[in-house]
């Protein structure tokens, strides 16, 4: 048992000491190449005004939906639930693409407020859904969250195509994840949710770890599944919403982080939850510091470089697995 | 002393009437058995007697309260359940899974992590992902877990199922040492005529309603077997071959 934890401690120290890395190389990068430890006037400009919140934002983002998934795929015992498959950023995106693309901007942070409502409202309707005279069972959960999103992405396609050009091609910038237009005004309020549901998380975490044995287990562990399910769901729709109205939709994190994490620390919510936040983080920083490098000025989307990077890696993984 | 009883039990699904009237109690220290045809409701009982369903009439006690009056870790000190189906996808380690047993009771548990894996053979395998066992090493491991939440009433469904007949000896020697040294009750649903009959008691049942109780051998015979699955006159040698052969296998495994 020591040695698992020896192991465990030297992994969670590289990530962290590699996730420190690339938040300086996120850091530096950009269209104009920066020395974060030679600060001259310009150098404190660009860093307060454009890295700093946008490395901040990733990693935010990042580890959000990276604990997003863990949560999930343990409630609902399903190696495929991510932090969209409940419909929460369908939610999200119909509420903001309304905003982006019919011009309602009252005021600069109205499209990530609206984000966020439709993704808490979207939360709050699978939940309703969601509950059968069983209490909160994780199949009838899943269907309303699946049926929802589908129903959300059908009306989503209809409003884009009714639009006008320009806002049509920033909500599809804003749903693959489009990292460009971030600032310190959304990120108190994000990192505040996002902090809300993962301290909610990590104190049902022997919560999380039960109900992945099933609800009958969990019960005989003294656990009361419903009251579990419904808190853990209430933590990844709270990360969920908050990544979602800080930088849009980023896809495949909150799916293979978990997987990933897992296949090397092994699945104990104790040490899952903290370091799909790390790693969910890391990658998506280092995504984000890729895609506005590489072809600059031009900038590619976090969330499909995030993909193009980890989905490799993904893929490596699985077939060691399948060798031993 | 934690006895758990069953006191005039009546339980319906939706308009369906399951369980009957159903009484017994069963004494520390013992394992007994619960037999009957497939749809008796064995399961349900189990469920019952684990908090897990609620009766319509009658009520389970566990000591002296009624099982729904217990907080869920209180509860969770007193009795443990395993279903018969145990999640084949469920990503933990050995070691990861049998920790859990820890989280009604941390410090003050019967047995150590370490203790049950080693109790159950699976001490070499604690790193092993449990997809990676077979399903009688599985099956060890989830009791071991069982066996650190360290409850004095295990309920066990159909433990037996799905074991060849060294796993099914493996289990019945670990259930009885259990049982012996720790003096905790097990209560377990099985098929198994033979192993049946090795049991300190049994429960047979039949429609939810109770067919015969007490000591294995009295409970047994081959009127009350016949009458309770419609078996027809060749049940009495498959009873004696399977008696004799378990028998045998079971005073080897003792020893």
């Amino acid at each position: 048992m020591k040695r698992d934890n020896d192991s465990t401690f030297l992994i969670a120290a590289a990530l962290c000491i590699a996730s420190l890395c690339i938040i300086v190389v996120s850091i530096a990068s950009g269209q104009r190449l920066l020395n974060p430890f030679i600060l001259d006037s310009e150098t404190c400009r660009t860093l307060l005004a454009i890295r700093l919140p946008r490395t901040a934002v990733a990693l935010l983002m990042g580890g959000a939906l990276g604990a997003s998934g863990a949560i999930l795929q343990g409630i609902f015992r399903n190696p495929l639930a991510d932090p969209y498959i409940l419909g929460i950023s369908s939610g999200a995106s119909l509420a903001a693409s309304f905003g982006l693309m019919f011009g309602i901007s009252l005021f600069t942070l109205s499209v990530p407020i609206l984000a966020f409502i439709g993704a808490i409202a979207t939360g709050a309707a699978v939940v309703v859904l969601g509950h059968g005279w069983k209490g909160l069972q994780p199949e009838r959960l899943l269907l309303a969250g699946v049926g929802i999103g589908f129903f959300l992405s059908a009306v989503l396609m209809l409003v884009m195509t009714i639009s006008v050009d320009d806002g049509l091609k920033r909500a599809i910038l804003w749903m693959s994840g489009d990292l460009s237009m971030v600032d310190w005004g959304l990120l108190h309020v994000g990192l505040l949710f996002i902090l809300t549901g993962l301290v909610l998380a990590l104190t049902r975490r022997k919560g999380l770890n039960a109900l992945t044995l099933g609800d009958d287990i969990a019960y005989s562990l003294g656990f009361n599944p419903t009251r579990e399910r419904l808190y853990l769901f209430i933590a990844a729709s709270l990360m969920t919403a908050a990544a979602v109205s800080l930088g849009g939709v980023v896809g495949f994190i909150g799916l293979v982080v978990p997987h990933v994490v897992r296949r090397h620390i092994g699945s104990d919510a104790t040490v899952v939850l903290p370091l799909s936040v790390v790693a969910g983080g890391t990658l998506l920083c280092f995504a984000d510091a890729i895609g506005r490098t590489v072809a600059a000025p031009l900038e590619l989307p976090a969330g499909v470089i995030a993909a193009l990077i980890g989905s490799p890696y993904f893929i490596y993984l699985l077939g060691q697995r399948k060798s031993r | 002393m934690t006895t758990l009883e069953f006191a005039n039990v009546s339980f319906a699904y939706g308009a369906q009437r399951f369980i009957e009237q159903l009484s017994f109690s069963l004494p520390e220290g013992e394992l007994v058995g619960l037999m009957g045809p497939n749809g008796a409701g064995k399961s349900t009982i189990l469920k019952l007697a684990a908090g897990l369903l609620s009766p319509r009439k009658g009520a389970v006690f566990l000591g002296k309260q009624m099982i729904g009056s217990y907080s869920g870790k209180e509860r969770a000190k007193l009795v443990a359940y395993l279903p018969q189906i145990l999640d084949l996808q469920a990503p933990f380690r050995v070691g990861e899974l049998v920790r859990m047993g820890e989280y009604p009771q941390k410090g003050s548990r019967a047995l150590s992590v370490d203790e049950a894996l080693h109790i159950v053979g699976l001490q070499e395998k604690a790193k092993q992902p449990l997809a990676e066992l077979s399903g009688g090493e599985r099956r060890r491991a989830y009791i071991a877990m069982t066996l650190v939440q360290g409850a004095r009433v295990l309920l066990l469904d159909e433990p037996l199922a799905s074991l060849d007949i060294k796993y099914q000896f493996d289990l019945y020697r670990l259930l009885k040492d259990i049982v012996r040294e720790k003096g905790v009750s097990v209560f377990i649903s099985l098929h198994d005529i033979g192993m049946g009959t090795m049991l300190d008691r049994l429960l047979l049942v039949k429609h939810g309603q109770l067919i015969a109780q007490g000591e294995s051998e009295s409970v047994l015979t081959y009127d009350i077997v016949q009458d309770t699955y419609n078996l027809n006159e060749s049940i009495g040698e498959y009873m004696t071959a399977n008696r004799t052969v378990c028998r045998a296998l079971a005073v080897a495994s003792l020893q």
